[in-house]
């Protein structure tokens, strides 16, 4: 029995180093005085504002950078720009005066470091997967496809501190562009200095923003921000530190909340729904709605608007959102999400509020009246008593499937109704979708720019975002004139968005199905932390209250 | 043993060359771009993409432009995070997922070696039985399912162990341990079996008529005889670790290789597939040779050269 004795004295050993180690890792934990400690779904891909194209690099970005402009709350406020600028009477010329100010190595923040950066990112050189947000600043196109040279790009330093771009169209929401990190300004001798290197780590980089990025290499899970005493606005920076940590998975997000090691984490699914209405639980609508498309070229008894209504009517979106997603999504009555755009003359009437209803008859949950609805567009169409076999495309992923099984089980209580559930990858999904590969398609778009015409120029009739094929030529006009004739004129333009908006509501030209939501829990000492409606938080405006 | 190990290491290369092509030309039979908007993109914009990155040639031009980087060491650059090379992406979120993986090996393999013999010894009452019942709990019983189970109750509940990260060392325990159980289960049945085929065997018999202790029979003739089916599957099972830790790094997100490797799949990321690809398969064939040569040092009877009587 020697042998047995000597395994239990090993585990012992082996034990006690485990508890020995242990020790170490323990805390009462208490949360830093100064420092706001933050979930982050991925890591940085990059701190190159013109070669990045994520949520996460251009938090980040919007971190440490600062560009002509910056949201607070809903309204855009300026930053490098003194005054947030009006254009000239065509609409065509935007003219910023600058402030003297820093970057964090000591140069000057100056006109040409603008335009240095925005050439950069149309330069094809660059390979920007976002250069195609600079179209309609003059030659902008023709440049991101090598028609003209780089230098041809509509921004011109008029002098140090005085920068003006030339559109080629009106662009009526070009300020609340501007607010994106696309348009950051980059000093001009750190990128030559590093090349391809640039934004890679943090060692590269050289900020003006609210605060500078330290141990950052690159594909870190973790990485820390620190205030820029430098900032022009520093005073009303009051948090001295902001910590991330990449956490993919919601139950040790979850884990580390409750044991006081982060302030604010994002979660999802069971842990969602399990938390929902606990203390510190919220969500945040996200600039992203999720919808039906209807393939009016291949099931032509989609063209009937009957039966598209029927479809709509026949969806219990609260039951979608809560027992189903349960990620603080809302039911979404419009393809234009909430929270986003407001009319210009009064920042309190929100453009869904206004076209709400138009966009709230067809999206209440109506069993009765969609069975109604679907009969009578049959007759309509000839198609009688016909039965209807339908596949309905969308992701493969956990929360799409589910989401997709619900949308059977409502869908299929149209009489004569059957639908056939096809889950791909995303991927695949995209390609079936341009192709035409589908019945019926759950889609999503995601904002470019906090405009509702981000959303209602997928839906014209030569739009390459539009598969389903619905068309309407009054919307294409209003749509057009929203653009054109209207470009210059706020409220007109206002008004052509909303009767466009109406339009497609009456329509259902698409089936809104729900307003993509992020379920948080925040730390109550922490304050402000508020998304804005370019989809990035403030983080100038973020306070602690310690107890 | 050094002309051996040469012959081995001309096949790796040579695998290493199929390996590559194969993938590539897998690679470019997936659907979409490595665009992370590609459904923003229209075709006209798609098309400069691909002239910038040359993705627009044909693929087998692709192919020899790939081959002639990677010649000269280079593995490109990743097009998920813009302009980083993928050998430094490889590097940096290697070490972690080998500090990992391979703590969980030595502590996997030694304990399940040392729970086999203990079974094997004690073959058919409770402590063979309690050993199996072990091993079979290991087997069936997911690391990641342990992980959440370790991490919520040493972790969050006993504060023994950080809860996620990769600040310290300790932070690098609990993971382990997770992952340890598939490979400690596993020798461990290996062990028993073949332990107890040993002690059944003559020259046990004829230690003991020499006087031999239990003791010295076992350390001087059993385990060393045993050993040897035992490392067999140490291999596998180290390349099963470094590939299937992906969730276990979620868990207690440690900034491991695991995850990137599907990523890169999943957005098209083409020179990150090709770069982990090349780089498991050679882990892969490095630890193979490592078994190979181990046989031998354990049993002097496997020959890794044909030059004496043995093939």
């Amino acid at each position: 029995m020697k042998f047995n004795k000597l395994l239990a004295v090993g585990a012992t050993i082996l034990f006690s180093a485990g508890a020995l180690a242990g020790c170490g890792g323990s805390s009462s934990a208490k949360a830093p005085a100064d420092t706001v400690r933050v979930m982050s779904k991925d890591v940085i891909a990059t701190m190159d504002t013109s070669t990045n194209t994520d949520t996460i690099g251009s938090q980040a970005a919007s971190n440490t950078m600062e560009g002509l402009y910056r949201y607070e709350g809903k309204d855009i406020k300026p930053g490098i720009a003194t005054k947030v600028v009006k254009p000239s009477a065509d609409g065509l010329t935007y003219t910023f005066p600058l402030r003297k100010t820093s970057w964090s190595n000591g140069d000057p923040v100056t006109a040409n470091d603008f335009v240095y950066a925005w050439r950069r990112t149309v330069d094809p050189k660059t390979k920007s997967q976002y250069a195609y947000i600079y179209e309609g600043i003059a030659n902008a196109k023709e440049i991101s496809e090598g028609k003209k040279p780089v230098d041809s790009l509509g921004v011109k330093a008029i002098d140090k501190h005085t920068l003006q771009v030339t559109l080629d169209q009106p662009i009526p929401y070009f300020n609340e562009l501007l607010t994106s990190s696309f348009y950051f300004p980059q000093n001009q001798k750190t990128v030559d200095k590093w090349g391809k290197k640039y934004g890679t780590n943090s060692k590269t980089l050289v900020f003006n923003g609210p605060y500078k990025l330290i141990n950052w290499n690159g594909p870190d899970n973790t990485w820390t921000e620190v205030k820029n005493d430098k900032y022009w606005n520093a005073k009303n920076v009051k948090v001295k530190k902001l910590q991330y940590q990449v956490v993919k998975d919601p139950s040790t997000a979850l884990n580390l909340y409750q044991s006081n090691k982060l302030d604010d984490i994002v979660i999802s699914g069971d842990t969602a729904k399990q938390m929902r209405g606990s203390k510190g639980f919220n969500s945040r609508q996200m600039n992203s709605t999720f919808y039906i498309e209807m393939n009016q070229k291949k099931q032509p008894v989609f063209k009937n608007e009957k039966i598209r209504q029927a479809i709509a009517l026949s969806i219990d979106r609260p039951q979608l959102t809560k027992q189903i997603l349960g990620d603080g999504s809302t039911p979404a009555n419009s393809v234009t999400p909430k929270d986003m755009s407001f009319d210009p003359s009064n920042k309190s009437k929100d453009f869904v509020d206004e076209t709400s209803a138009s966009g709230n008859k067809y999206t209440k949950y109506d069993p009765k009246k969609a069975k109604k609805l679907w009969k009578q567009g049959l007759a309509e169409t000839g198609n009688n008593g016909k039965k209807f076999n339908f596949v309905l495309l969308s992701d493969d992923t956990d929360a799409a499937k589910k989401q997709s099984e619900f949308l059977q089980n409502q869908l299929e209580k149209l009489p004569g109704m059957k639908v056939t559930l096809s889950n791909v990858p995303f991927k695949t999904r995209l390609s079936r979708s341009t192709s035409g590969d589908f019945d019926m398609v759950v889609t999503a778009w995601n904002a470019d720019f906090p405009d509702p015409i981000n959303f209602l120029t997928l839906l014209t009739s030569n739009a390459s975002y539009n598969r389903g094929g619905w068309s309407n030529s009054q919307f294409d006009s209003l749509v057009d004139k929203s653009m054109g004739a209207d470009a210059n004129n706020p409220q007109a333009r206002w008004q052509d968005m909303k009767d466009a908006q109406n339009i497609l509501n009456d329509q259902q030209g698409v089936v809104p199905l729900y307003q993509l939501g992020e379920a948080h829990m925040t730390q109550t000492r922490v304050k402000n932390l508020e998304i804005s409606p370019n989809g990035s938080y403030n983080m100038v405006s973020l306070r602690i209250h310690n107890k | 043993m050094l002309k051996y190990i040469l012959k081995r290491l001309g096949y790796m290369i040579l695998t290493l060359f199929i390996v590559a092509s194969i993938t590539f030309f897998m690679m470019k039979l997936m659907p979409g771009t490595p665009f992370s908007n590609q459904d923003k993109l229209s075709a006209a914009q798609l098309k400069i993409m691909n002239e910038q990155y040359g993705l627009n040639k044909p693929i087998w031009q692709q192919y020899l432009i790939y081959l002639g980087n990677l010649l000269h060491g280079d593995f490109g650059t990743s097009f998920q995070f813009s302009n980083q090379p993928v050998l430094s992406l490889i590097t940096s979120r290697l070490k972690p997922s080998l500090l990992i993986g391979s703590q969980a090996m030595i502590i996997g393999s030694l304990l399940g070696i040392l729970l086999g013999a203990v079974a094997a010894i004690n073959k058919n009452n409770w402590i063979d039985s309690l050993a199996t019942f072990v091993s079979i709990v290991g087997i069936s019983v997911p690391s990641f399912v342990l992980g959440v189970l370790l991490q919520f109750f040493i972790a969050f509940k006993w504060h023994m162990f950080p809860i996620a990260g990769f600040d310290n060392w300790q932070a690098s325990v609990l993971p382990s341990l997770a992952l340890a159980v598939s490979p400690l289960a596993q020798t461990a049945r290996f062990m028993r079996t073949e332990m107890v085929d040993v002690l059944n065997s003559d020259y046990i018999e004829l230690s003991k008529a020499k006087g031999n202790t239990r003791w010295q029979t076992v350390v001087k003739h059993t385990l060393r005889n045993s050993l040897i089916p035992v490392i067999t599957i140490l291999g596998p099972l180290t390349a099963n670790i470094l590939t299937g830790s992906l969730v276990v790094e979620n868990i207690f997100s440690i900034p491991g290789i695991g995850e990137q490797f599907v990523k890169s799949i999943m957005t098209n990321d083409y020179p990150t597939i090709m770069g982990l690809t090349i780089f498991y398969a050679l882990m892969f064939m490095v630890m193979l040779l490592i078994t190979d040569i181990l046989y031998s040092l354990i049993d002097p009877r496997i020959r890794l050269t044909n030059d004496k009587e043995e093939n």
